[in-house]
């Protein structure tokens, strides 16, 4: 299945060359990573789909369409300007990165934690929780630590 | 006038009117200092609505026009007294296309930074002028640069220094004294990392960036700067990379999210 900078890279590409929806493929990490820049407001939309389009009425995954299932995004810009200049990783699988509550705080208030820089106003990290894939804010209000995914800004 | 409202405000008003130079109506124009009956003394106790002194009219004693032409017994002086306005180099003779009055014009921050020879090959030969890098600002979020090239070093920086102010553009700032997050800008061979810092910090930073954050007004700041340190594209780079802000209003606006500082509300220096 595939990894978060697949899902980092496409979104990127996407916004670079302007396009008005992309699709990647459906799965259930990419879903929660999606849905999470959703809610903070880096993309339009996110819709279950085809290989050729978006759903246009409910469509259950089945053995047989499985293959062809993808997630559409349909991607925000304003001024001209995309919403969403870089999607980096952050834990890779060479060198995984879990933060502990306290961690996660001092990446917010400005301080650096395990050689990950601290995030800057208006940057978003999403993090892998026993919770659920959460924002790195959402993560500290539940009081749970996990495995830093990547950052965007 | 100001003698006449502080007079309004005394309570012996009723006793400079006594003293009003009724009497003096025939000599309009004159108001000498009087005494009213307490033995109080008005320097122009006499200034009422109609005692007005007509400025356009010209009166024989008060005004002096032309003392004593050609009375005294010194010879007249063969060189005029003033230079002629075409050699004066220092004054801003140059009308610079800005909106800032002359006298806002004088006020500004003004710093050349970068003052070199520079050479041309011609056929003729090598011909050398004097180039010159000038930052004008105003402390509050006015800045610009301009280049001049010159055979002279002043006239150079005198074209710089005009080109820099019909250059001026706002740059925003994050409480008035620093940036609002902390900038990464490339521009040629030259990499800069700017990094907003709390109030009392200080602009620590490259000596060309400290200048250009004076002239901003730009207090608290840390920097570095690394590949080239060549100064006229650090001065660039730096102009570039306040220019290209993200704000964070608009990221908001962007996103549809409200933006609430809570950093200046409990640690702002207001």
């Amino acid at each position: 299945m595939p990894r978060v900078y697949d899902l980092c890279a496409r979104i990127q590409n996407g916004f670079r060359s302007r396009l008005q929806t992309i699709a990647i493929p459906e799965t259930k990490m990419n879903l929660a990573i999606c849905s999470v820049l959703y809610r903070e407001g880096f993309l339009s939309s996110v819709t279950r789909g085809n290989h050729v389009g978006p759903d246009a009425q409910y469509t259950p995954t089945t053995n047989e369409n499985v293959a062809t299932r993808r997630l559409w995004l349909s991607l925000k810009y304003k001024d001209n300007m995309p919403t969403l200049n870089q999607l980096s990783v952050i834990s890779k699988p060479s060198k995984k990165v879990t933060f502990s509550v306290n961690e996660l705080k001092s990446i917010t208030s400005g301080r650096r934690a395990k050689f990950i820089k601290p995030l800057q106003p208006g940057e978003i990290a999403v993090v892998n929780t026993n919770r659920g894939v959460l924002e790195l804010q959402e993560a500290i209000k539940k009081n749970v630590g996990g495995e830093m995914l990547c950052r965007a800004s | 006038m100001l003698a006449f409202q502080r007079l309004l405000a005394r309570p012996l008003g009723a006793a400079a009117s006594k003293t009003s130079p009724a009497a003096y109506a025939c000599c309009a124009t004159r108001l000498y200092a009087t005494t009213d009956s307490n033995g109080a003394r008005f320097r122009q106790a006499g200034l009422t609505k109609e005692n007005v002194p007509r400025l356009d009219k010209v009166d024989s004693i008060l005004d002096f026009t032309e003392l004593s032409k050609g009375k005294t017994l010194d010879q007249p002086k063969l060189f005029p007294a003033h230079r002629p306005t075409e050699a004066v180099m220092n004054t801003v003779t140059e009308i610079v296309d800005t909106p800032l009055t002359t006298a806002e014009q004088a006020r500004l921050l003004k710093k050349t930074l970068v003052l070199k020879r520079v050479v041309n090959m011609n056929g003729k030969g090598k011909q050398p002028s004097m180039y010159a890098l000038v930052v004008v600002g105003n402390g509050k979020g006015l800045a610009g640069y301009g280049e001049g090239k010159d055979e002279e070093p002043s006239r150079a920086i005198f074209k710089a220094t005009n080109r820099a102010i019909k250059n001026l553009r706002f740059f925003d700032r994050y409480d008035d004294r620093t940036i609002s997050m902390d900038i990464e800008h490339k521009f040629h061979a030259t990499k800069l990392e700017l990094r907003s810092r709390p109030p009392g910090f200080g602009c620590r930073a490259n000596h060309y960036i400290h200048e250009i954050c004076r002239c901003i007004g730009i207090q608290d700041l840390s920097g570095k700067v690394r590949g080239s340190r060549k100064p006229m594209n650090v001065i660039k780079a730096t102009f570039e990379a306040f220019s290209n802000q993200k704000m964070p209003q608009d990221i908001a606006k962007m996103r549809g999210k409200k933006l609430a500082d809570v950093q200046s509300v409990y640690y702002g220096s207001h």
